[in-house]
């Protein structure tokens, strides 16, 4: 069945739905890299490390606002 | 700091290092192998731009769709573009091999929750063997490196790093000199 057959409402719905939970699934997989970054700069030690913190921590933010920002969009 | 060939660097350390304990080279893959992730990145990155095209091309016909949440779609590629992108530098920055005065290190991260870390003391290694293999491999100057040892474990790998023959040498000039046990 095509794709343009289907009511326009529950698919944008079902669309809406999906992007936040990925984005949800993202916000939280960001966390998860936080904490492993923070391992790694433990296991190795260089200048780079706290920069490479910074930005993990930089990037779970942004995509914790990103949630925020397209639960108000959508 | 960012280089895959360092020898005797002076600012970098790794856990469980004794004070009296110099690291003499760390290694990383090729710069080369991250071309793994570069590639799809950028495709994935491009990918917003050529779109239209790619519909236009194979002739597809989508409901339409509200400006909010191609927005919404868009955002959610460039963070899928963000995390592939920094993953790839992660997993090539923080996996290590390191030669030290004492020891040969070999720190693992294969995933998000798998930290792996091999120790070998230089006077437990037996010998070290070198292959460059593939077409980057020979190109780029790069290749593995296997450390036999004779610990229970059979042995430490190094995985794409480059001048693999300058590192087994130099492995096996650093155990001769520890004076190991069945070097040469």
């Amino acid at each position: 069945m095509p794709a343009n057959n289907l009511p326009a409402v529950d698919y944008i719905l079902i669309v809406h739905l999906t992007v936040l939970l990925i984005l949800i699934f993202y916000a939280i997989f960001a966390l998860i890299i936080v904490r492993q970054v923070d391992l790694m700069s433990k296991t190795l030690i260089t200048p780079v490390s706290p920069v490479v913190k910074f930005i993990s921590i930089v990037h779970a933010g942004l995509s914790l606002g990103f949630v925020v920002l397209s639960w108000g969009i959508l | 700091m960012l280089s895959s060939y360092l020898e005797n660097p002076t600012n970098c350390f790794f856990e469980g290092q004794d004070h009296d304990e110099n690291i003499l080279l760390l290694l990383r893959a090729h710069p080369v192998t991250n071309l793994s992730w570069i590639i799809p990145s950028l495709l994935l990155f491009l990918l917003p731009y050529f779109w239209p095209f790619i519909v236009e091309m194979l002739n597809i016909q989508f409901p339409p769709i509200p400006q909010n949440l191609v927005n919404v779609l868009i955002l959610v590629n460039y963070l899928i573009v963000l995390v592939v992108t920094f993953e790839g530098f992660l997993h090539w920055y923080f996996n290590v091999y390191i030669l030290t005065n004492k020891k040969i290190v070999d720190i693992d991260f294969h995933s998000l929750m798998f930290k792996n870390v091999d120790l070998a003391p230089l006077s437990q290694i037996q010998e070290a063997n070198s292959q460059m293999a593939g077409l980057l491999g020979i190109i780029f100057h790069y290749g593995d490196v296997f450390i036999q040892t004779a610990g229970a474990k059979v042995a430490i790998d190094f995985h794409q790093v480059p001048n693999p023959h300058k590192v087994a040498d130099k492995i096996m000039d650093e155990v001769l000199r520890v004076g190991g046990k069945g070097a040469g």
